[in-house]
């Protein structure tokens, strides 16, 4: 046996290989046994990681639902038009349709102002006042409503074009409280942001820990392997998988607290709905978010003890 | 099979352990290595074993220069030899039969072999009936048969124990003396540290003496292989 060949010339078995992914195999399970075996640590750091990442889990939802519902209302942002005393009905119900076929615009809806005079009688109250009025002091109006997917930008471009078209008098949109959310909404994502990356830190740590503990635990454990002939590689193996577990674990915990709190918002807001006849809808993880949550709590884990194996275990030498 | 070359170790501190220590164990030879307490025996083992590096002279097993060998290359040099401790070093947490698989797992066997080879080392030391036991139901000399058990399971060419008696009475130090040279019978090469100079006298075998670090007895220089 010459230096060279220490590698090639160990007992051989008849598939190299289908052992090697076997020992992953064993070593995923046996790691998942570990965890098995030890159930009040792992509970307690699954659950753990599970509500750290609950609450990143909880905003991002939180505000998923507010943006919805900002859309709901800016699908019903109208800009109303009026126009000019002196334009007769035929022309502006032609104007009305000529608005009706640009770009961003949804729907447009004309009210002669015969109608908004009848309209103003019914709901302000001052139907007898308004009859003594020699004239209709109300002009024809076109309400337009823009295309669902128009954005803030886009509605305030339309508005000016509206407002430059000559028939119009004055094009009326109050967006200043939209925007005002929107900027809200905007600064509310950074945080979450923020959160999310500071709780992803906690996870690292949490995990991190454990696994340096679980090293510890197993001191001797490792010294005689490695004693034995055991590569850095086969004794870091149960160790990465045991931090893939937590991560997972630790993940679908988290889903299943928001899930819950979900469900414990959404039971009063149904009876709501019934006794209102309102319409308000909870949306809750997509398929394509809870994939995402799971598999980033998963590589968080598998970093953690990553990053716990690189320092620890290969300090660890027989004496 | 184990070449020292004017070997001396000095730990950090000052304090030498081993001073041109020079010696060698032909393959399928056995010897015994004793020594005081502090005589430098367990430092000599753990020379070979690639735990301690000597600071000066050339330890060699099966020709390769243990000094020169690189962190990656030490699990493969390691399987070449077979480990008994005073301690046995079991792990409590599994079977007898799974830790005397170890090294077979380690090695990457397929599941049919290693279940064939734990059973077959398992028989050689009379405990085949205590695979599924756990360790910690085991009476001391039985736990360092287990330990021996998995010290050859792999076929090592070497058998290095360090005081593998230490812990037990006289008729369990003879039998498990008996199993070392039993597998000495069968063509492995066999080096055992042990204070039990009534013990060695008695098994007729070849003596390496420590004294302060330097060898002050070698039968291997002058017995020629045939009589060993
Ligand atoms: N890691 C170490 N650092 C410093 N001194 C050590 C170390 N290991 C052993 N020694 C010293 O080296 C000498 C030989 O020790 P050792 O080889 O264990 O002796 P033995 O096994 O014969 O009892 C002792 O004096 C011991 O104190
Ligand atoms: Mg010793």
């Amino acid at each position: 046996m010459a230096a060279g060949n220490i590698r090639r010339d160990n007992p051989a078995t008849s598939n190299k290989l289908t052992a090697y992914f076997l020992h992953h195999l064993q070593s995923l399970v046996f790691s998942l046994g570990k965890i098995y075996s030890a159930p009040a640590t792992t509970i307690m750091t699954v659950a753990v990681i599970g509500i750290t990442m609950s609450l990143p889990g909880g905003f991002y939802l939180f505000l998923k639902n507010i943006d919805a519902m900002a859309g709901d209302f800016r699908s019903s942002t109208q800009i109303t038009l009026f126009l000019d005393f002196g334009l007769d009905e035929k022309s502006a119900r032609s104007l009305e349709r000529q608005i009706a076929s640009t770009a961003n615009v949804k729907s447009t809806q004309f009210v002669s102002r015969a109608a908004s005079l009848e309209a103003f009688r019914e709901t302000s109250g001052f139907g007898k006042s308004i009859d003594t009025l020699a004239s209709n002091p109300l002009p024809h109006t076109i309400i337009v409503e823009p295309a669902n997917n128009a954005d803030t930008f886009t509605i305030k471009n339309l508005l000016n074009s509206l407002q430059s078209l000559p028939e119009v008098d004055i094009a009326k949109l109050d967006t200043e409280w939209l925007e005002r959310l929107y900027t809200i909404l905007e600064i509310a994502k950074r945080a979450v942001g923020i959160i999310t990356i500071l709780f992803a830190f906690a996870v690292l740590l949490i995990i991190g820990n454990t696994i340096r503990l679980d090293i510890q635990n197993r001191y001797q454990e490792i010294v005689v392997t490695k004693l034995i002939g055991a590569t850095n590689a086969f004794i870091r193996r149960p160790f990465l998988y045991g931090g893939l577990w937590y991560g997972l674990l630790g993940g679908i915990t988290s889903w299943i607290i928001v899930e819950a709190g979900y469900m414990a918002i959404s039971e009063p807001l149904n009876r709501l709905n019934m006794l209102y006849q309102a319409d308000l809808v909870l949306i809750t993880f997509s398929f394509h978010d809870f994939i995402i949550l799971i598999t980033s709590s998963t590589l968080l884990g598998l970093t953690g003890s990553w990053i716990a194996v690189a320092k620890h275990l290969n300090q660890i030498e027989p004496t | 099979m184990i070449e020292f070359h004017n070997v001396s170790k000095r730990f950090p501190g000052g304090h030498d352990a081993l001073t041109n220590v020079s010696m060698h164990l032909d393959k399928g030879a056995m010897a015994f290595l004793t020594g005081h307490s502090g005589a430098g025996k367990s430092t000599l083992l753990k020379i070979i074993s690639l735990i301690e590096k000597p600071t000066r002279g050339q330890a060699l097993l099966n020709h390769i220069n243990l000094s020169t060998v690189t962190k990656s290359q030490i699990p493969y040099i390691r399987r070449k030899i077979g480990f008994i401790f005073q301690d046995h070093q079991l792990l409590f947490d599994r079977s007898v039969f799974d830790n005397v698989a170890m090294p077979l797992t380690i090695q990457g066997y397929r599941h049919q072999e290693i279940a064939k080879r734990t059973r077959a080392a398992l028989d050689k030391v009379g405990l085949l009936h205590k695979e599924k036991s756990l360790p910690i139901t085991l009476s001391g000399g039985e736990q360092q048969r287990v330990g021996i058990a998995r010290a050859v399971v792999h076929k090592p060419m070497l058998l290095l124990a360090d005081e593998p008696t230490g812990n037990l009475d006289p008729v369990l130090s003879r039998e498990i003396m008996q199993i070392f040279i039993d597998f000495h019978q069968v063509g492995v090469s066999v080096l055992v540290a042990s204070h039990d100079l009534n013990l060695i006298d008695e098994l007729q075998k070849p003596v390496l003496t420590l004294n302060r670090g330097q060898m002050i007895h070698n039968d291997l220089d002058y017995v020629p292989d045939f009589l060993g």
